[in-house]
């Protein structure tokens, strides 16, 4: 159970972080720290640099991406930008541009 | 039916958080709040900023104005340093609020009264408890309806148990008021 | 400047004072005042009464119309149906929705939060 959700019809402007895991599905744009999981849902917009023990991205992130234990970008997801994490995964149909680094 | 976000109670925003739906925040936003939705600020919420809402539900900390389109209720445990303005304002025992409260605006028709999660008393609202007794009035009186925008006072009032003495016109009449179509036992001549 | 006697005194439906209100006691005003009230005890307005001028009062109970300041040492309590105007100082202060208010509340407390204010 999340404990932070952003609903699709929202957005919020700024910095955001805590240690609740964060579920996006409206947008982001700013920075998203937290020390639990992120995942941006279909539909879901993250315009920020992100920092989380894992990121999973269904929607758009445009930003730098830093994870403790893992990131995946899943089909239909689309992320611009540098990844840094231990393990990844990049579905088939997923989109990505960056550059990778997976010493942590 | 619009989406509805939770700002978690481990989680800090610095920014403005704007849109669609409604929002319940357990953890902390520095920064403005305005969505369409209705509002719920939970007891452990800090907020520093102003929130606008539909209806707009306060049991935490609020630094900052609430505008409500519908309500603003703050309940028990809120602490609110700024304005309140909605067609509806409540204020439960309990609350603090150092700043203006205005009502204003058109009350929408009432539909069901957004509640807080469950919180740690069990409660739900603090809107719900009976009126506590009046004041005791030990002498008895005639019932009779307020005074309003009836032109003709129907009934004696009570003598009052003090004394007053008017600063400046005329004293106030003691005596009872005869009415429209209250008859005097003065004997008439018929004419 | 009138004194009440008896522990509770009224002002009946019917009475209108215009003058200044004080004393001991406590003071139902179920009619008209025009004029500054100072109690020591609980003061409650009824509903479809009126005062115009500044209140002091142990506590305060309105369902009526007031015009005016209020200074209580306990609690203010605004019923729905009520109208208030003027600026309001107590212990605590309840308002019920459903009253029509246009006050500012001056409430000692400090927030644990750094406002703005």
């Amino acid at each position: 159970m999340a404990g932070t959700v952003i609903g699709d019809g929202l957005t919020i402007d700024g910095e955001v972080t805590g240690d609740d895991e964060v579920v996006v599905h409206g947008t982001v744009r700013g920075t998203l720290t937290t020390s639990e999981a992120v995942s941006v849902a279909a539909g879901g917009v993250v315009e920020a640099d992100v920092t989380a023990s894992s990121v999973s991205v269904a929607g758009h992130v445009t930003g730098n991406v830093t994870a403790q234990d893992r990131i995946d970008i899943q089909a239909g997801g689309r992320l611009v930008g540098d990844i840094k994490s231990a393990r990844f995964t990049i579905a088939d149909g997923a989109s990505f541009k960056g550059s990778v680094d997976m010493e942590v | 039916m619009a989406a509805a976000s939770i700002i978690g109670p481990g989680t800090v925003v610095r920014g403005n958080v704007r849109g669609n739906g409604s929002l319940e925040v357990r953890g902390r936003v520095e920064g403005d709040i305005e969505v369409d939705g209705d509002v719920a600020l939970g007891e452990d919420a800090a907020v520093n900023g102003n929130v606008s809402g539909a209806q707009i539900i306060v049991a935490g900390q609020v630094a900052g104005d609430l505008r409500g389109s519908e309500a603003v209720m703050l309940e028990r445990g809120a602490r609110v340093v700024g304005d309140l303005s909605a067609p509806r304002i409540g204020i439960a025992e309990g609350a603090l609020v150092r700043g203006g409260v205005r009502t204003e605006g058109e009350a929408p028709a009432p539909r069901r009264a957004a509640v807080l999660p469950a919180r740690r008393g069990g409660e739900r609202s603090d809107f719900a408890r009976p009126a506590p007794k009046p004041i005791a009035v030990p002498a008895p009186k005639p019932a009779q309806p307020a005074p309003a925008a009836v032109a003709a006072k129907p009934a004696p009032a009570a003598a009052p148990a003090l004394a007053v003495e008017a600063s400046g016109g005329p004293p106030a009449p003691v005596v009872p008021a005869l009415g429209k179509g209250v008859r005097g036992k003065k004997k008439t001549k018929r004419s | 400047m009138a004194r009440m006697t008896a522990d509770t005194s009224v002002l009946g439906a019917a009475t209108v004072v215009n003058g200044r209100v004080s004393g001991e006691g406590a003071l139902r005003v179920e009619g008209r005042l025009n004029g500054d009230v100072s109690v020591s005890g609980p003061l409650e307005l009824a509903s479809g009464a009126a005062i115009e001028g500044d209140v002091s009062a142990g506590a305060i109970d309105i369902a009526g119309t007031l015009n005016g300041d209020v200074n209580a040492n306990g609690a203010i309590v605004i019923r729905a149906g009520a109208e208030v105007r003027g600026d309001l100082k107590g212990k605590s202060v309840s308002i019920e929705p459903g009253s029509r208010v246009d006050v500012r509340l001056d409430t000692d407390f400090s927030l644990d939060i750094e406002g703005r204010r």
